[in-house]
This record gives structure tokens, C-alpha cells and sequence, in this order.
């Protein structure tokens, strides 16, 4: 061999060769140790990423449950709605599309390009994009109609929550809307578009409602086109839920409040259950499934009348008159009453420099503990308050569940308020003093309840002293929350001074008696302001913001059947004629069957008005008002 | 001298055939896989395997056409061919056509041609010529006269633009350079100055081919831009695992996400289906390859024939290297195929005509003794 280069006179290039093989021997050691680190030493990692570029999991949407009320009659169901969106892979020309889109709705063709930038991303070139959440007829036929002429516009169903009445229960259910950034990084089984419960029973029994979506595992290629698909898991639709709401109640507290704020309540007072929550006024909970525009929202939240506010749980009132029952019940359990002893009322108290005077001018003369609830008498209360002190009354108002929240199942319920000595140092930093004693005996003052705290006292006053939890729902077991002290005696005392108010020729509540019911029932006039004495004089007349709030809390009972009903009508100037024709009504209702079931409040015909396509433009996330009435703006 | 004699035909070098043959029916094999696109039902297969058949076919009757003449005689035509190619690449970009946004070929009614192709070939030889009939190591000024004479052409590929041809014969040549051997000083001091210079050379780059790199050095910093293909091709590899998922049942693949997958990036569709198993399988099938090729170069009658292998041998390592380093994610994405495994018409032609030289020098090793 190497004789052969010799031949040629040249040396064999002998580290070339060398080179050559040291050059394989690299190549091979350096791709067989790569090999072994990326195959067998990262081979876990990488086949997990590799399936997660094959595999999609994709949730299978869960039908979210019917609400009904205690008959049986659905008030919240689902229904299909028609979707307008656009296929982009299809799509032409996309600008021209979404002015011709612009033009067929009368939506601001802005709003639309706005909507379509933001959800591009979220949404792949072949699947449709959302333009517009609700297409109503005329408008569907306009689409299909140019089907050919606009390439990529698809009309799409959705299920929708849709309240059947909306404007009867929106304060129980409450609305659902889609789901928020934060609610879906919170729960990653929702995805965009997405229905939660935002208030009300909606958002309280959210879980029990949604269900649970089924999931699929589809296998994708890279463009993200599903090649097959596997069912791992089928979806589970909502609960139906029974609400204990009698829906023609319900439409009947509406009814006779209608054009005023203010709140029916009834109670049963054994199981809890709440058979009508009436706040009055209300808005229609459909507004919100379908997204509701600022102008719109701005509208609901800076209306005078507050009808976001669920008056029942979030209205905190004065309860005036209504508190004597509280505090004869509380002087009774502290002995500080004789039910025989007598006292004169004048009209008028003297405590130091300060007047305090009945509300009958003249007094009441003799009066006993009986007489003294049947007409009321501030003078026999003012006396019992000077008795018994602030800490005395505070802690057993809290022993009735007042100035807590009562834990109904609905979102910002307000707590109310009951005044004690170390609440007004830490509040104004004075000392609590004795006249004081005497405005809070008589439901003035600082004191505030809410419609169904009230409910909940009158209820623990006529079942034995039981505090209720109040149940939306039907036929759960009664929850015992805690027991007010109150003995069979003087249970029996109050419920018959009670009766007696009713039926007593000189009771305050003789409008409320009802043929073959046993009726109990006291009223309440509570101070907005303290009027001047020009204003006195106005009598009735005085501007509406000024005026009184009017309560009447009462009981009816007929054999087995009993309910607890409370009414508040705000600026309702006085007790018995403000919310006697409302507490009537309802006893009418529920004991001489004299209801009717509401027409049907939403549908076509309410909606005609409104332009259709008024949509998701921009979300608002509705936050609740702080309630007006401050306890502390009564005195 | 009859250019084929039938003794010859006893010195065929039957080994690398055979390592050949292997190669291109694996190559097929894999292909046929790597062109399959997965549909809703079933899978689609794009007839690149037929394809790369028919090509192989016509290389192989090329492969024997190239052993039909004694290849001293490409001695004579070096510097013609060199001369003709460098017209060629100078007429590329007035008469090329555009693919791609590259001005690379140019049409001659029946066929497009690159002359870079060309220009790979003629640089071989030229090589092979000049360095083998240098006496001694090279000095600086022998070394600066071979490299000049590469970089013409080489640039000239590089401005068209193809920086994986442009590479490739500067490659080939310094491939050559060092099979010749340098001055031991001047080796030493080319150590020290190229780590220097390499930096400024990043100033050529297009911006396109800096965002190579640049997603070459941490591809997960642009993983759906120039990142993507380093990034799936290593999931490919990877998820091979040991043994693979099986012969046409590579979702990397058969699902679209690995990019080029029949041409570039086709060994990462086998090292997915294969494993680490069917990888070092084929590595050690390019092995043998190239030690066959190493040892007709050893083993060749002359030394132009020693040469023309041992550039035979370059011109297959480089391009093994830089394909197979680049589906590992050692090497940066450039647009080199892998010899036999990736589809690609002329370029198998290419590869077989080649080898077609490498036989040549080999069948012909003992007969100059006897003559």
C-alpha cells in the first residue's frame, strides 16, 4: 500500500486518516450521548409534552337547574338564544362584515371591532367568534338572509338563564352573568362565556345549580382540529331547587306596594320557611343574564328609589313602635313589669331638662301592661326603658337575633343594628346617656332592623322563643339558630295583647282583623327626622323624604296554620294605614285564598320596546349601594 | 484500459453497498411514515416515498455511470468545472428565478438547475486536485490560496441565500485542508484567531438567521416563532423514549406539529417512532457508512483518489452532522438535509453519483498496481 504513494513520490496523508476516523468516533459519541439525555434521561418530559400538544380536554356544558316555588311553579328556567357569530377562516373581509353587522343591529360599528380584538386570541380561525349575545327574530332573518353575500356569519344557540317573572323575584334569585376574569381563574372548570350566579339564591346555591360539567379528551392536530374524541366523564345538569316563596303571595306583596319602597316578609314561624320576600321597588333579573350596558347599569344604581336594594335583608329601619313587643317580652323575663301595675301617662315624661312625650297627646291615662301595647303607649314604655337600662334591653334584642345578620341564603345581608354603651363610645367617643334609654325603648334612636329580623322576632315571640333560621327552601328541616328567654306565660301575655290590638275597639290595628282567623299585630311609626315644629303642623302633608316610616308586624293563626307577616313601607307616615292594607292582603291571601297568579311579567311584549341587540357591550359588574336609611339619621 | 474490466467488478466495495442500500431502504421506510398526515379517519400518505424511489433508481444508474471511467481523468477537467460553476453563480442573480424569496435556480425549459449544486462538485474536485499534489503541510500562503478559491463560490451561494450550501463547500474544503494536514504553528495560531473573528461574522447574518440562532441558544424564549422547530422536534425525539410509539404511530408527526417533517427534520419522525433504540441504530449505520468511505480514502491507489473520497467523506459528515445536530438541538436551524433520510430529488442523484466516485476510486485500487 504505502509503496503505492512512494510510487508517486508522496508521502500518505497518514493523519488525515487518523482525522477521518477520530472525526466518526466524535460524531457517534457525541450524538449517542444527546440521544441518551433527550430519549431515555428527559423521555417522561417530553412525552408529556408531547401529549399535551395532541390532547385537548374540552368541558361539556351541564344544563344549570330550574328553580320553582313551593307549588311547583317554575320561576327560573333555560332557554335557547340565538348568538350571531363569525367564523374568521370563512370570513372575507372581515371590516366590511362587521360594518354590514353594525348596520343590521344599529350597533356602533366601533363597539363591534372593540368586541371582535378583544376575543380574537381566545378564539381559533375556525370556530365562531361572539359578535352579538342575542339576535331576536327580524334580525335572524336579515343574517340568514345574506348568508351568501357575507361568508363566515353564523347563527349560533346558546342556553340562557331566563327568569320567568322577572321583576317578582329578583331580589330571592337574584341573576346569573358571565363569569368574570377572577371567577374563572378561581374555578378552572368555567371557561369563557360561562354562567355564574352573581346575587341572590343564584349566587348562594351557585354549586347546587350548575351542576357539574362533563368532560372530553379530543385529540387535535396543530392547527387545533379535533381528529377524535373520547367521553371521559358525561355531564350532570344542575339541581332543581323548590323555593319555599308562594309565587301569587309574592305577586300580591308586589301588587300592594306597587309604586312605593318598602317590603313585605311572611314567615312561618315554626319551620322558618319564608313564603314571600317582597322589595319593592325591584328591576328585572333578565337585564343581567344578557350583559348589561353602563348606561343601563347607571341607570339602576343612581335611581332615587334604590331598586337594586333588596329592602327585606338589606333595608336597616328604625323599628319604632314594633320594638315594644321586644321590650314587654324582655321586662317580663327581667321582672321588671307587673302585668297588673298601673301607669298614668300624661302625655309627656320629664327626665332632667328633657320632655319626652307620647305620641297621644293628652296620654292615655291608666294604662297596664296590656293596654299599653294595644294603644301603644310611649309613656308605660319610656318608664320600662328607665327600668330596665341599655344593657339590659341590648342583650336580650341580641338573645332575639337582632343587630346579626339572620343567615338567610342571600349575599349582603345586612346585620342591622342594636346600640349598647360600648358600641356609642367606640362609634362617637361620648357616653351612652339616660334619655337614650328611653328613645331605644320605644324603637328610636340608633336602633335598626331589617323587614325580616322583625319577621324573625315575631316568629320566636308566638313559636316559644325560638330563633329561626329563615329557609328560602322547601321542606328543610327548621334550623334553631338560638332561644330567646321567654316562658309559656309570657308568651301567652304577649301573643294576647297582641290579638287584643287587633280586635280591641281602641287597638292600632283594627284594620288587619280578619272573619275566622286569630290575628295579632302591632305597628310601628319610625322617625326619618325629627320634625320642626312647621312641619308638625303639615300634618300628611309633609315632603315624601321627610315623612315616617310605617311598620305593622303581625301574626294570623287558623287551626294549624299560623304565619308571621311584616310589613315597611318607607315615608309610609304612619303604622296602621301605611302597612295595615298590606299586612291585609296578605292575610286575605293566605287565610281566605283571595289571590290571583300573576300574568306572566317578561316576554316579548316587555322587551319589544327595547332595542335588540343591546348586549354584552360592556359588562358592568354590578356592586350594591350601601343602604341609605343610617339607624343614627333618626334621631 | 478498458474502462470497466470484469476484475473489477471483484473489487467492488460490496460493504458499502450494502451499508448504502440499508440506508436508503430505511430512509424510505421512514419516509413513507413521515409524509403521512393523520385526517379525521384514517391517514393520508403524500407519495414522497414513490418519489424518493424513482430518484434512487435514477441515482443508481448515476452511481454506475460515475464508476464507468477512471476518475484520474477528472483531474484534467478541475479547473474547467470550477470555472463554468463560477460563470453559472455569477448568472443566478440575473437569470435565476425566484423561489422562496431566494434567487437559486436557473431554468432550462425541460429542468431547473442549481449551480450551487455544481458548485459543490467542482470545489471536490478542484480540492482533491490541488491539495494532492501539495508535497508538504500547508503554509499560510497555500492556505489562503485554497481558502480564497473556496470563498468565491461560497459567498457567492450565500448572497443568494443559502447559507446551508455556502457552508457546506467551505466545509467540504477545509474538510480537505485538514486531510491534508497545515503547518503545526499555523494550526495553533488559527485555533487562537477563529474563537476572534467568529463574532464578526455574526454582522453578515440576516436578521432571519440570527433569530435562528439566537432561539438555537434558548428555544424556549420564542416557542411558536423561530424556537418552535427546536423545540418540537426535541418533543419528537423524546417522547420516542427507548422504543418508540411505533412505526406510523407518531403523534409528533403524524399530527403536524413537527415542521419539515419529510425533509429537514424527517430523522426526528424515525427517532420518535423508533426510539433511542432505531436512532442509534441509524447512527451506527452512518458509522459504518462513513468508515467505509474513511477506508477507500486510506486504501485508494493514488492520491487524487484518497482525496476525491476523503471529500466524498466531508461532504456526507458535514451535512450528518449539522442535519442530525440540528434535530438534537445542538446546532442551529439551517436548511441541511440529511444524505438518504430526507426527501429531496437531486440531492439523492447528488448522494449517488458521489458514492458512484467513492466505488470508482475503490474498485480501482489494485488495478494500477498491475498495469
Amino acid at each position: 500500500m504505502k509503496s503505492s504513494y512512494n510510487s508517486c513520490g508522496q508521502e500518505p496523508p497518514r493523519l488525515g486518516v487518523g482525522l477521518l476516523q477520530c472525526l466518526i468516533f466524535g460524531l457517534f459519541c457525541l450524538f449517542a450521548v444527546r440521544l441518551w439525555y433527550l430519549q431515555i434521561h428527559l423521555g417522561p418530559v417530553f412525552t408529556e409534552k408531547s401529549r399535551n400538544n395532541q390532547l385537548r380536554t374540552e368541558y361539556i356544558f351541564a344544563p344549570r337547574g330550574f328553580l320553582r316555588d313551593r307549588n311547583g311553579e317554575l320561576l327560573a328556567v333555560n332557554e335557547p338564544a340565538f348568538v350571531l357569530g363569525l367564523v374568521r377562516e370563512d370570513c372575507d373581509d372581515i371590516p366590511a362584515t362587521l360594518n354590514q353587522v353594525a348596520a343590521w343591529t344599529g350597533l356602533p360599528a366601533e363597539r363591534l371591532k372593540d368586541i371582535y380584538a378583544r376575543n380574537k386570541p381566545k378564539v381559533k380561525p375556525f370556530e365562531a367568534l361572539t359578535l352579538v349575545p342575542d339576535l331576536d327574530f327580524p334580525l335572524i332573518a336579515k343574517v340568514e338572509g345574506g348568508s351568501l353575500r357575507w361568508p363566515g356569519l353564523e347563527i349560533l344557540s346558546r342556553t340562557r338563564r331566563k327568569y320567568i317573572y322577572g321583576h317578582l323575584l329578583s331580589h330571592v334569585l337574584g341573576f346569573v352573568a358571565e363569569a368574570s376574569e377572577t371567577e374563572m381563574q378561581a374555578d378552572p372548570t368555567l371557561s369563557l362565556g360561562d354562567f355564574v350566579g352573581k346575587q341572590g339564591l343564584e349566587n348562594r346555591l351557585d354549586d347546587r345549580l350548575r351542576g357539574a360539567k362533563g368532560r372530553r379528551l379530543i385529540e387535535v392536530d396543530v392547527t387545533g382540529r379535533r381528529l377524535s374524541e373520547e367521553l371521559q366523564r358525561g355531564p350532570k345538569a344542575g339541581e332543581e331547587i323548590f323555593l319555599s316563596i308562594d309565587l301569587g303571595l309574592q305577586q300580591l306583596g308586589h301588587k300592594v306596594l306597587e309604586g312605593k319602597a318598602g317590603s313585605v316578609v311572611v314567615m312561618d314561624p315554626d319551620s322558618g320557611e319564608i313564603h314571600a320576600l317582597v322589595s319593592e321597588p325591584s328591576y328585572d333579573s333578565n337585564t343581567f343574564t344578557t350583559g348589561l350596558s353602563s348606561a343601563q347599569w347607571a341607570e339602576l344604581r343612581d335611581d332615587p328609589m334604590h331598586p337594586l336594594q333588596n329592602r327585606a335583608t338589606q333595608g336597616v329601619y328604625p323599628p319604632g313602635s314594633v320594638f315594644k313587643l321586644l321590650m314587654a317580652a324582655a321586662g317580663l323575663h327581667e321582672k321588671a313589669i307587673d302585668p297588673n301595675e298601673t301607669v298614668y301617662c300624661t302625655g309627656e315624661l320629664a327626665l332632667g331638662n328633657h320632655v319626652f312625650r307620647c305620641w297621644k297627646k293628652g296620654g292615655h291615662g291608666t294604662v297596664n301592661f296590656q293596654r299599653a301595647l294595644i294603644e301603644s303607649c310611649d309613656t308605660y314604655f319610656y318608664k320600662l326603658g328607665m327600668k330596665l337600662g341599655v344593657d339590659r334591653i341590648s342583650s336580650y334584642a341580641k338573645l332575639a337575633g337582632l343587630g346579626v345578620a339572620t343567615g338567610i341564603d342571600l349575599p349582603h345581608e345586612k346585620a342591622g343594628l342594636i346600640p349598647s354603651r360600648e358600641w356609642k363610645m367606640k362609634r362617637y367617643g361620648v357616653r351612652w346617656t339616660k334619655g337614650e334609654d328611653l328613645n331605644m325603648s320605644i324603637g328610636q334612636g340608633y336602633t335598626g332592623l331589617t323587614p325580616l329580623q322583625v319577621a324573625r322576632l315575631i316568629s320566636a315571640l308566638i313559636n316559644g322563643g325560638k330563633v329561626l333560621k329563615p329557609q328560602l327552601m322547601r321542606g328543610v328541616p327548621a334550623q334553631v339558630l338560638s332561644s330567646v328567654p321567654l316562658t309559656p306565660e309570657h308568651a301567652a301575655m304577649i301573643k294576647r295583647a297582641m290579638v287584643a290590638t287587633v280586635e280591641d275597639p281602641r287597638g292600632t290595628c283594627r284594620r288587619v282583623l280578619t272573619p275566622g282567623v286569630v290575628v295579632g299585630a302591632k305597628t310601628g311609626t319610625a322617625q326619618v327626622v325629627r320634625l320642626s315644629e312647621e312641619m308638625k303642623r303639615m300634618g300628611d302633608a309633609v315632603p315624601y323624604r321627610f315623612r315616617d316610616h310605617a311598620w305593622m308586624a303581625g301574626f294570623g293563626e287558623q287551626g294549624k296554620k299560623r304565619y308571621v307577616v311584616v310589613a315597611m313601607v318607607e315615608h309610609g307616615l304612619h303604622g296602621a294605614s301605611g302597612a295595615g292594607p298590606v299586612v291585609k292582603a296578605m292575610l286575605d291571601a293566605l287565610f281566605l285564598g283571595k289571590k290571583e297568579l300573576p300574568p306572566r311579567d317578561v316576554g316579548g311584549a316587555e322587551r319589544a320596546g327595547e332595542p335588540a341587540a343591546r348586549l354584552v357591550v360592556d359588562p358592568v359588574e354590578p356592586t350594591f349601594p350601601e343602604v341609605p336609611h343610617e339607624p343614627g339619621a333618626a334621631q | 484500459m478498458s474502462p470497466i474490466d470484469r476484475r473489477m467488478l471483484y473489487h467492488v466495495n460490496w460493504p458499502l453497498v450494502g451499508v448504502l442500500a440499508a440506508l436508503f431502504f430505511v430512509g424510505v421506510l421512514n419516509l413513507y411514515s413521515a409524509s403521512g398526515v393523520r385526517l379525521g379517519e384514517g391517514v393520508s400518505v403524500e407519495p414522497y416515498y414513490q418519489k424518493q424511489v424513482i430518484w434512487g433508481t435514477i441515482g443508481l444508474f448515476g452511481m454506475v455511470a460515475f464508476t464507468a471511467f477512471d476518475y484520474r481523468r477528472l483531474s484534467a477537467v478541475a479547473w474547467p468545472l470550477y470555472a463554468v460553476s463560477l460563470l453559472l453563480l455569477l448568472a443566478v442573480p440575473f437569470l435565476g428565478k425566484t423561489i422562496y424569496g431566494a434567487k437559486r435556480w436557473l431554468d432550462f425549459g425541460l429542468f431547473s438547475f442549481q449551480p450551487s449544486e455544481l458548485a459543490k462538485f467542482a470545489m471536490l474536485l478542484l480540492g482533491a486536485r490541488i491539495l494532492s499534489a501539495q508535497p508538504d503541510r500547508l503554509d499560510l500562503k497555500r492556505l489562503s490560496y485554497i481558502i480564497g478559491l473556496g470563498l468565491v463560490p461560497a459567498l457567492m451561494i450565500i448572497k443568494q441565500p443559502d447559507l446551508g450550501t455556502g457552508m457546506l463547500v467551505l466545509l467540504l474544503l477545509c474538510g480537505l485542508i485538514l486531510y491534508r494536514g497545515i503547518r503545526p504553528w499555523l494550526f495553533r495560531t488559527l485555533c487562537v484567531l477563529m474563537p476572534l473573528v467568529m463574532p464578526l461574522a455574526w454582522f453578515g447574518l440576516k436578521d432571519y438567521q440570527k433569530r435562528r440562532i439566537l432561539a438555537f441558544l434558548d428555544p424556549a424564549t420564542d416557542p411558536l416563532g423561530s424556537g418552535y422547530h427546536i423545540l418540537q422536534s426535541e418533543i419528537a425525539l423524546g417522547s420516542g423514549r427507548i422504543f418508540g410509539k411505533g412505526y406510523l404511530s407518531g403523534t409528533q408527526s403524524q399530527l403536524r406539529f413537527l415542521p419539515e417533517k419529510h425533509t429537514d427534520f424527517a430523522v426526528a419522525v424515525l427517532g420518535e417512532e423508533w426510539g433511542f433504540f432505531g436512532m442509534m441504530l441509524l447512527l451506527s449505520l452512518f458509522c459504518a457508512f462513513l468508515y467505509q468511505i474513511a477506508t477507500v480514502a486510506r486504501e485508494a491507489k493514488d492520491p487524487f483518489g484518497s482525496y476525491l473520497a476523503a471529500g466524498v467523506f466531508f461532504y456526507f459528515f458535514w451535512q450528518i452532522l449539522i442535519n442530525m445536530g440540528m434535530v438534537m438541538g445542538l446546532m442551529p436551524v439551517v436548511g441541511i438535509p440529511l444524505p438518504f433520510i430526507s426527501y429531496g430529488g437531486s440531492a439523492t442523484l447528488v448522494n449517488f453519483c458521489l458514492l458512484g466516485l467513492v466505488l470508482n476510486v475503490s474498485m480501482r485500487r489494485y488495478l494500477f498496481k498491475q498495469s
